[in-house]
């Protein structure tokens, strides 16, 4: 596990949904960035993974549970799976975030020491499933501070390893440049149009 | 246990080699569609919106605007209207931030509501 | 009504000389009888005494709310649906009569603030406890919250109760439950299952039938297929639809996929809980492979998408099913036969969590863990729906109902799984879909789920939208055994070896 310095500790109002504080302005800015990828490089190498449970059907937890299955071996990659909140360095939440756990997500959040990563999975955690009402927040996001999004329901474990080595800065993201638009017939579907409007990077 | 030393030897290697290789088997997954703009018109695109069941399309004005994070790939914009929604491919859709999500698409001329 | 239509033979006929009931539909494979409320405990007498399981029991809102039980009628190779509209906040006491009612009620008072007459303590079992009164509820809130009660300990010396979960280790479900135990043993086990409620039941309100199976599908997504099917039969019969033979058969065949890989999952979590890495890693290379023949099969790893309210809307691809399925269901069977010549395997599944056939038709349970019992039901042959009627399966049970027994019957089903797909196929499995009139009507659904039989229940309007959408796949049935299977005799690390041959979901109770 990383022993870098720094990282982000998010206030816990941030993880209760407040409003999160002001970004550094400049140098800092600058620092803040280089910190960040120095730490994602030691994760790259090690990085334990605590999968949390929100809510969900039951099969984003198959998939995650295959990527230590012999056709996808996370391990051969450098990352683990680990019951311990205190030894994980990346949070892997599933489901819509029902209210009734607010709780036990608080408290597993903040059981990981910093620097950590959240990493929001599946669609029910995107927001894509339930919307916010009595049951449920509906998205990771409305109570933790998501670091990387991955879509799918479920997102299969190959998606799921691209998620994490995202994560750690390994593989660079790559639906930030996909368009989701097609040519004209004959021609292949195109993910890969020129960059919308709306879209950055 | 040489029983199962001896299966293990004989099974051989099944790991995949992503991401160093593509992986073959991804071809058979399901994948959020993509868009013949110039195939969608405002009155179809209100349509791909309404049968949408996790409501990640929209129209605002004369763009569709298509929530991948909320897609669950599940092929009914695609069947609602084969001609203008094919399969993308794409199953590398992890984002670092959400908005790098929600994609807008430019529809074809027509009326603008 | 009675005037008009035949009373049905048997049990349903004996029921109503007895209770004075009314005959309010015959649908071919379920019976709707209405009962006064007066007459609700005879008939439950009756009925239990008659050998009658009872299979359902929930309540819907209304001017009065209105409480169905659902009984499987073995004999008669059907469902009896009894509703009784209730006048007043309380009903006769059915768990004395029927045990397997006892989780219904409490849920019942929850969603709907009517409970059993004699004031026994119900527990919190569907609602989360900040469930306050402007919390979404089927009915209305009761005028007092659940009380909590757990059965008392008797214990020689000082037994040390405390909460486990519900974050537990890496890739599982959230699970919460009480544990009680004098050091290793397990005096007391009792689950709470309220922190995973989404509140399916309530959302299919106001939705078309489409609607409501893309949210079915959600509920518990390893059994998918088996809970939408369920749904999809419920609004079919509502509304006096079948679906095109074809369709019927593409259903059978992706149920059938859906089994397969449920028991290898099982089976790969079976090892996982008795610490056999290579074994695990043997099953789960052919659950990897049993997913990818449903991807290419049907599109999706986890068959969503195939059911639909009237048929189905895709169909299985012969090819890749010819193909794939006899070298991922080989890898199967080699790794089981591996493991069942293993004896520390072996070792720690026989005499494991045994629950006793008397204790399963008490509980009410389904599926596996009810055959592996002994108690021989099985949807498919005592009410089969359209394509099994020609394609029986073969009845897998075995005595001795212990850890070891479940697997054995997973086994035998998956066997057959395999033979059913290929007969299934060559009687041409195709797509299609009837169209569903939009108009008011009710209806039960039902089909074997790789856990067991999933029911489902709805009333239309005339808009033929959802008023009521009961779900309850086989999960909210057998967690109740997992609690008796795990009290007897058991110590802690036996715990997630009894929990994987249950294998059932939390989602799917929980709703």
């Amino acid at each position: 596990m990383s022993a870098g310095p720094g990282g982000r500790e998010p206030d816990p109002a941030a993880v209760s949904g407040a409003a999160a504080p002001p970004a550094p302005g400049g140098d800092q800015q600058e620092t803040a960035v280089r910190l960040r990828q120095r730490i994602q490089r030691q994760f790259g190498r090690s990085l334990h993974i605590r999968t949390l449970d929100t809510g969900s059907c039951a099969v984003c937890e198959q998939e995650i549970r295959l990527l230590a299955a012999p056709h996808y071996d996370l391990h051969r990659l450098g990352f683990f799976f680990t019951p311990a909140p205190r030894h994980a360095d990346l949070l892997m939440v599933t489901g819509p975030m029902i209210r009734a756990f607010d709780v036990a997500v608080r408290k597993t959040y903040q059981a990981m020491p910093g620097p950590k990563l959240v990493v929001a999975t599946g669609a029910c955690a995107l927001g894509g499933i339930y919307r916010a009402d009595a049951f449920v927040h509906g998205s990771a996001d409305a109570v933790l501070p998501v670091d990387v999004w991955i879509p799918g329901c479920p997102p299969s474990p190959l998606a799921l390893l691209q998620g994490l080595l995202v994560a750690v800065d390994r593989l660079s993201e790559k639906v930030a440049g996909l368009g989701f638009t097609a040519g004209p017939p004959g021609v292949p579907a195109a993910g890969h149009a020129a960059p919308a409007e709306g879209t950055s990077r | 246990m040489p029983l199962w030393f001896a299966r293990g030897i004989r099974r051989g290697i099944v790991t995949t080699h992503y991401p160093a290789r593509p992986e073959r088997s991804a071809a058979g997954l399901p994948t959020p569609p993509a868009f013949r703009a110039a195939s969608i018109d405002a009155a179809l695109a209100d349509r791909l919106t309404a049968v949408c069941p996790s409501q990640a399309l929209h129209r605002d004005g004369a763009a569709l605007i298509f929530d991948v994070g909320r897609c669950t790939a599940c092929g009914r914009c695609q069947e609602a209207a084969p001609w203008a929604v094919t399969p993308s491919g794409e199953f590398e859709l992890a984002a670092t931030s959400r908005a790098h999500l929600v994609k807008q698409i430019r529809l074809a001329a027509g009326e603008d509501r | 009504m009675t005037a008009l239509q035949p009373v049905p033979p048997g049990t349903v006929a004996s029921l109503l000389g007895v209770t004075g009931g009314e005959l309010i539909r015959d649908g071919g494979g379920a019976v709707t009888v209405q009962v006064p409320a007066a007459r609700l405990e005879a008939a439950v007498h009756h009925l239990a005494a008659a050998g009658a399981r009872l299979a359902d029991l929930f309540a819907a809102d209304g001017e009065q709310v209105m409480l169905r039980l659902v009984w499987g009628l073995h004999a008669e190779r059907r469902y009896l649906i009894t509703q009784t509209p209730l006048g007043s906040a309380e009903y006769p006491p059915l768990s004395d009569i029927a045990p397997a009612a006892f989780v219904e009620e409490c849920e019942i008072y929850e969603q709907f603030g009517v409970r059993p007459v004699g004031g026994k303590p119900l527990n919190r079992v569907a609602l989360p406890p900040h469930a306050g009164p402007d919390f979404p509820r089927l009915g209305h809130q009761p005028l007092q919250a659940p009380q909590e009660a757990h059965a008392p300990h008797a214990v020689g010396g000082q037994a040390f109760e405390f909460p486990f979960g519900p974050v537990r280790q890496a890739g599982v479900e959230s699970l919460y439950y009480g544990l009680v135990t004098s050091g290793e043993e397990i005096v007391d086990l009792y689950l709470f299952t309220w922190h995973k409620h989404r509140g399916v039941e309530w959302r299919m309100q106001g939705r078309s039938p489409g609607e409501a199976i893309f949210l079915a599908e959600r509920v518990e997504g390893l059994s998918a297929v088996g809970v939408t099917w369920s749904l999809a039969a419920a609004v079919e019969a509502a509304l006096g639809v079948e679906p095109p033979p074809a369709a019927q058969l593409t259903r059978a065949i992706a149920l059938e996929l859906e089994r397969l890989y449920n028991h290898a999952a099982a089976l790969a979590a079976l090892c996982q809980a008795t610490g056999l890495a290579v074994g695990q890693a043997a099953a789960e290379i052919a659950l990897e492979l049993l997913l990818r023949v449903n991807a290419a099969a049907f599109g999706h790893r986890y068959l969503f998408g195939v059911i639909d309210a009237g048929g189905v809307r895709r169909a299985p691809d012969p090819a890749a099913l010819r193909g794939g399925l006899p070298s991922a269901y080989g890898e199967l069977r080699r790794a089981a036969d591996a493991l069942l010549a293993t004896n520390s395997f072996m070792d720690r599944l026989e005499a494991t969590g045994i629950l006793t056939a008397e204790q399963a038709r008490r509980l009410g349970l389904v599926g596996p863990v009810a055959r592996a019992c002994g108690v021989p039901i099985d949807s498919r042959l005592d009410q089969p729906p359209a394509p099994y009627a020609a394609h029986p399966p073969a009845l897998a049970v075995r005595e001795a109902g212990d850890v070891l027994a479940r697997l054995r019957v997973m086994l035998d089903e998956a066997a057959d799984s395999v033979r059913l797909i290929r007969h299934l196929l060559d009687a041409g499995a195709g797509t299609g879909t009837a169209p569903l009139p939009a108009t008011r009507g009710s209806g039960l659904g039902w089909a074997e789920s790789p856990r067991g039989e999933a029911l489902a229940w709805v009333g239309l309007d005339d808009a033929g939208r959802i008023t009521r959408a009961r779900l309850r796949p086989a999960s909210v049935r057998n967690w109740r055994g997992f609690d008796d299977a795990a009290r007897s005799q058991n110590v802690f690390t036996d715990i997630p070896i009894i929990e994987a041959s249950f294998w059932l979901t939390v989602a799917g109770t929980a709703r």
